[in-house]
């Protein structure tokens, strides 16, 4: 009898010592790993310092935003951003996690590459050619990007709205550092196999929405390799972004040469005269004579624009009313780290605060 | 039905070496069953179903209108222009129900099928003969899954070459790849697909150790495959997704991109030898400790 209890044995310690192994391998992320010192104001250097020129990666994004689903979620339609479909294209890329690869050589040549499910959306630069393809409606469009521009902003990352990596993000971020937040070094960590530092920001407001914001750097070329936005009193990171993996040799080649399929619909784009707005707040909103009204500083900056800037598209777009709700005077959107408030007058308010700033910012005007 | 009995229902009749569990006995004994399995009519009507689902597929679009992008299953909007989509459209269409339901009825009825025949204690007259039978049975499931896939991928690829123009293949990156490579490409995906079943499989041969009752057991298999698929479709159980059998199924389409992402793959067969392993223990457990008597 006994021997007949000893057979089922591994079916008890199988899938026991299975479930135990995978659970280890995924908190293996988090075991200590130690570096030598560093300051905060050298671990800074050492992003400005580094040199990465060539790399190849995978990019995991998650987010715990708060904001409601889309119906449509999934690909967007096509790779227009900037109308009424832009907003819902924005809320896409940023509320739902994403899996991206990115291929980079040189200041002029990127490859961007969104891993959707039975589809991809891609952004190729080659010199001074851009292209973004979209396979989910076999799609093209192609920009001849001028030369005027500085090597700096020649960036394919701010040539592509919604194209977000950790160098993008974090660099906004460290300009923004000034006596208004605490900057402290956290514990050593592993980021895609690699040691990393982690410098850890902290708000001194307690009136923003933002908790903390972490980033990876990577302990030896300087590569930002990852960032966590946390919001208060959120467990998980409200978004975070971060390579899963990364090689910093030159890809190959023919990663950057990118002939529109045959059967592809492709559309010439000319670049508007400024560069394209980055803002992933307020899609849409154009640059004009009015200025918008800044108040208060630090994290709990809220931005408001005048009436008029806000293209009337995005208020008719059904994203619109799907993602905002109705407020005293007009519509807000809220998330656990971001809120945008527009009043029926057509002015917009925008931050990293809780609703009732901004409609104590709207007030007195 | 009736070809168990001949082949090696009264006893091992090639397997002589059978009885002292020796390799050429394995191997014996392996023929005999893949034999028993392709000599059945029902195992030929499934090939034969899923064969009909790019013929289908590929008949439908040559007779209608182009197909705009964005409507139908991926890749359907592709297939006028290149015959290749063939066989990736139907494999994307027959993933979440035929190739598992297949699958099932032979794992289910790997066990249980010579359990209900009363062929089963033949099987097992060889001395330590329950694991290596466990591991025949569900090696010859295994042998299906790549047969069943690479059926419809074959059939659809014919198919695809009679009836449409054949050229260069456009990834979801947007490169496109020659004839030659995309063929390529279709076996890695059907490999793929193949992979995927196995965990199935497992599970299959498992239940089927349960039951005298083989119907009982097929249906059960295709249920959890079913209910897996639904759980990985609930936002709230988004904790227990990875954990899903079915989880990586549809993630095929990354080698369909260029340069291949592999991460699927290893993700994929990683979860598959998973699965493989704790319910393979499950049978052997079952398997060893029970009572013969049919």
């Amino acid at each position: 009898m006994t021997r007949r209890w000893l057979r089922w044995l591994p079916a008890a310690l199988v899938p026991a010592v299975l479930t135990a192994a995978a659970l280890a391998g995924s908190y293996q992320a988090g075991a200590a790993v130690s570096l030598p010192q560093k300051s905060a104001a050298e671990i800074i250097a050492m992003i400005g310092h580094s040199d990465v020129r060539a790399l190849s990666g995978t990019l995991r994004q998650a987010s715990e935003l708060g904001l409601p689903q889309l119906p449509s979620a999934g690909p967007a339609p096509s790779a227009r951003l900037g109308d009424g479909q832009g907003l819902a294209a924005v809320i896409e890329l940023l509320g739902t996690p994403h899996t991206a690869r990115i291929y980079l050589d040189g200041p002029s040549k990127a490859r961007f590459q969104i891993l959707d499910r039975l589809a991809e959306r891609d952004m190729v630069r080659n010199g001074n050619d851009l292209w973004l393809y979209n396979s989910a409606d076999n799609s093209a469009a192609h920009v001849t990007l001028p030369d005027a521009h500085a090597p700096a902003d020649n960036h394919p990352k701010t040539a592509t709205p919604g194209a977000t990596t950790p160098e993008a993000l974090a660099q906004r971020f460290l300009a923004a550092v000034d006596p208004s937040t605490e900057v402290t070094v956290g514990d050593a960590t592993i980021v895609a196999g690699r040691t990393a530092y982690q410098l850890v920001l902290t708000p001194r407001s307690t009136a923003t929405l933002v908790d903390s914001v972490t980033l990876a750097v990577d302990s030896a070329s300087g590569l930002p390799l990852g960032i966590h936005l946390r919001a208060r009193g959120q467990g998980d990171p409200a978004f975070s972004l971060e390579f899963s993996d990364i090689s910093l040799s030159a890809p190959d080649s023919s990663v950057f040469t990118f002939t529109p399929p045959p059967g592809a619909s492709v559309e010439e784009k000319t670049i508007p005269s400024k560069a394209p707005d980055t803002k992933h707040a307020v899609p849409g909103t154009r640059p004009s004579a009015a200025r918008p009204v800044v108040t208060g500083k630090g994290w709990d900056t809220v931005v408001g624009f005048p009436a008029g800037m806000l293209p009337a598209d995005v208020r008719s777009a059904p994203a619109f009313a799907q993602l905002t709700q109705a407020v005293p005077g007009g519509r807000a959107l809220t998330s656990s780290l971001v809120t945008v408030l527009v009043l029926d007058d057509g002015r917009v308010f925008a931050g990293l605060v809780p609703l009732e700033r901004l409609q104590a910012a709207a007030a007195p005007q | 039905m009736a070809a168990r009995p001949q082949a090696a229902g009264p006893g091992p009749a090639a397997p002589a070496p059978a009885a002292t569990g020796g390799r050429s006995g394995s191997w014996a004994l392996m023929a005999s069953e893949l034999s028993v399995l392709f000599r059945r009519l029902r195992t030929w009507a499934m090939l034969a179903a899923l064969a009909a689902v790019p013929i289908l597929i590929a008949t439908a679009v040559r007779l209608s209108s182009p197909v705009p992008p964005g409507r139908g299953p991926t890749f359907l909007d592709r297939i006028s222009q290149n015959g290749l989509f063939v066989g990736m459209t139907a494999l994307l269409v027959s993933v979440p129900l035929f190739l598992p339901l297949t699958v099932g009825v032979v794992a289910g009825d790997t066990i249980a099928g010579e359990a209900n025949l009363g062929t089963l204690r033949y099987l097992l007259v060889a001395p330590a003969g329950r694991v290596r039978l466990l591991l025949i049975k569900y090696a010859a499931a295994a042998v299906f899954c790549l047969t069943a896939t690479v059926t419809v991928a074959a059939v659809g690829a014919l198919a695809g070459v009679a009836l449409f123009p054949v050229g260069p293949v456009t990834l979801l990156s947007g490169d496109t790849i020659d004839a030659g490579e995309s063929l390529l490409r279709s076996l890695l995906i059907a490999a793929y697909i193949a992979v995927s079943l196995l965990g199935l499989a497992a599970i299959g041969l498992a239940i089927s150790t349960f039951t005298d009752i083989p119907v009982g057991a097929m249906a059960a298999t295709v249920v959890l495959s079913v209910v897996s698929q639904v759980a990985d479709n609930l936002p709230q159980l988004e904790w227990l997704h990875p954990w899903l059998f079915s989880h990586y199924w549809l993630d095929f389409a990354d080698l369909l991109r260029q340069p291949i992402s592999w991460t699927s793959f290893g993700e994929n067969a990683l979860l598959q030898g998973g699965y493989i392993l704790a319910a393979g223990a499950i049978a052997y457990g079952r398997f060893t400790s029970k009572d013969v008597l049919s």
